[in-house]
């Protein structure tokens, strides 16, 4: 078995100029947790997730790479971190993308499923090797599924 | 711990022990300032093919090594790498801010001081990671740009160093090689520091300062920040403020108490790594005293191992006492023009070099004059003309100290970045006149 069998087709992606307020509208109409990055070519550029929500509620010194480990001492109502939200929402998904390790559609099942495990991620996007187009993405939840399949 | 010294192995090659140490000397120079190669690199290579050429064998190499500052600085090193963890420095800043009703120019002037006073304590660097992060948080949260609290920050951060033994490493160097105490350096720099720290805010408020606003509501957001819980760990922020005031005991006694800093800091770190893991079984212990230990900065210190060794290679051939004859025949031995010549050349040498090898070179050479001016004694202005020098010069350029580059780096990952030729523009000015006001200062107390 290979990421191409395991993939769905068809994902639903983005495009990088398409606003963080779609991109939060799509994840959670769809409870999903990443969506491809795609332009014109279809070609992949990265993935918006919910890790990239939270960056945006957060404050920048929070993600610095020397930044504050503790934010304890700010005590701000819900109101106060929809507002930090809400200032992002007209900043484009392309300066907020997280670059994924990618599968080809070639790869075994398992070095797959070690993709997830190593990048703490619930999917993989799989990029053709040359053109870099995105084929599809394998979620864990096909993954289960083909695999609970099989047991049935 | 320099002068000449006979011992030496002979030179390879029957070439001139002079003209082999000066050439290692200038390579590794401008190796450090090229940046291609890691200067703990340059400096280790530079010290062995001094002992390989024979200039030095590898006992009077060792003799070069002043072990005093190596000691100061590993253990400074391990007690901020402990101390930073209990969250004691985000308090301080956070304290500071919300002491001014979070008004903008009053939390630039809050942080500038913060700053100054932890430099004086702790190493630069240190304290930049320690008060950037939450100085970023309050000018985010107050909507207002962060770069004059940034360019404050490398202000103070070098001029605070410039006030204490323990301060900035070209102090530790020259209180090392020449027994000057703590209470020697604040005695003799901290009046002219809290001059210079008041003075160079002038231009900060006149540039930035009386425009930067910002709105209630966002002030009452910084004022909502509970500084208290930026206390992470109660019990180890008692063990840590009690060591460092031990430590700090032991260098305003240390004289009284014949210590030397190296005992003092090493001893007080030890002290703080048996409290902060007393009670803990071996595996915690091991794990934690690792993690101390990996904080220190061990490119810096081997760095200073192979510069030690290589200017001591080139001060047994006797060039450094060459040019110290040159230098004073220059100023026809007289105490104020040698005195202005050293302030203002390691000021501007400073801001573009690594004041680090400036003032390894400048200790053997200076110590060369002492029979022109009546002994150690007589050479006190010189001392001091030296270290406000090479400390406030390295606030002339972005590259002048490594404290400057820290705090550049938060600025261009925040967005704001600091430009090299912008921030010359503005600091190199400012830099000289703080160095005007030591000249006025070194003639009116010394001279």
């Amino acid at each position: 078995m290979n990421a191409k069998i395991l993939m769905n087709p068809h994902p639903m992606t983005l495009r990088p100029s398409d606003t963080v307020a779609t991109a939060a509208d799509r994840i959670l109409k769809h409870h999903l947790r990443h969506l491809p990055v795609v332009d014109a070519q279809g070609r992949y550029l990265g993935t918006f997730s919910i890790y990239s929500l939270l960056k945006l509620t957060l404050p920048k010194a929070v993600l610095d790479k020397y930044g504050l480990d503790n934010v304890s001492f700010i005590t701000e109502s819900i109101g106060d971190l929809a507002q930090r939200l809400d200032r992002r929402r007209e900043d484009l998904v392309q300066d907020w993308l997280n670059i994924h390790e990618v599968a080809h559609p070639s790869m075994p099942a398992m070095e797959v499923m070690l993709l997830m495990l190593n990048g703490r991620t619930t999917s993989v996007p799989v990029v053709d090797k040359t053109s870099n187009r995105l084929e599809g993405i394998v979620s864990f939840w096909d993954v289960l599924e083909k695999l609970m399949g099989e047991n049935a | 711990m320099h002068g000449s010294e006979a011992g030496a192995a002979s030179v390879l090659f029957g070439l001139n022990p002079m003209w082999v140490a000066a050439i290692l000397f200038a390579i590794t120079y401008i190796v450090v300032m090229t940046e291609k190669v890691n200067r703990a690199i340059v400096s280790l290579l530079a010290a062995g093919l001094m002992i390989v050429l024979g200039v030095l064998n590898q006992e009077t190499a060792i003799r070069g090594i002043d072990f005093n500052t190596i000691g100061l600085l590993i253990g400074m090193m391990v007690i901020v790498a402990i101390t930073r963890q209990s969250g004691v420095f985000q308090f301080l800043a956070i304290w500071a801010a919300k002491k001014v009703d979070a008004r903008p120019w009053g939390i630039l002037v809050m942080i500038a001081l913060v700053t100054a006073v932890t430099s004086a304590l702790l190493d630069n660097v240190t304290t930049v990671l320690l008060v950037a992060p939450v100085t970023l948080l309050i000018t985010e949260e107050l909507k207002v740009s962060p770069y004059p609290y940034l360019f404050a920050m490398i202000f103070s951060s070098n001029i605070g160093g410039t006030a204490t033994l323990i301060g900035d490493p070209p102090n530790i160097m020259i209180g090392s090689a020449t027994g000057l105490t703590f209470n020697d350096f604040a005695y003799n720099l901290m009046p002219v520091i809290v001059v210079i720290m008041a003075v160079t805010l002038i231009p900060i408020y006149f540039i930035w300062g009386r425009h930067l606003k910002a709105a209630p509501e966002d002030r009452q957001r910084v004022m909502q920040f509970n500084a208290r819980e930026a206390i992470t760990d109660p019990r180890l922020l008692k063990q840590c403020l009690s060591v460092i005031g031990l430590v700090i005991g032991g260098f305003v006694f240390a004289k009284a108490l014949h210590l030397e800093a190296a005992t003092v800091a090493m001893t007080g770190a030890a002290l703080l790594l048996l409290l902060a893991n007393f009670g803990h079984d071996a595996e915690h212990q091991s794990k934690h005293v690792l993690e101390a230990f990996n904080e220190v900065e061990w490119i810096t210190i081997f760095f200073f191992v192979g510069l030690f060794i290589v200017v001591h290679g080139v001060d047994g051939t006797g060039l450094l006492k060459l040019l110290a004859d040159k230098m004073l025949a220059l100023t026809g031995g007289n105490l104020t023009a040698t005195s202005m010549i050293i302030l203002w050349s390691s000021a501007i040498l400073s801001a573009i070099i690594d004041n680090i090898p400036f003032v390894a070179t400048m200790i053997p050479l200076i110590k060369a004059m002492a029979p022109t001016f009546g002994g150690p004694e007589g050479l006190m202005p010189l001392w001091w003309a030296l270290s406000l020098g090479a400390c406030l010069g390295g606030n002339g350029t972005l590259i002048g100290a490594s404290a400057n580059l820290v705090v550049a780096g938060f600025a261009e990952r925040a967005g704001q970045p600091i430009r090299f030729i912008q921030y010359t523009m503005l600091a190199f000015p400012i830099m000289l006149m703080s160095i005007a006001i030591s000249m006025v200062y070194l003639y009116w107390r010394y001279l």
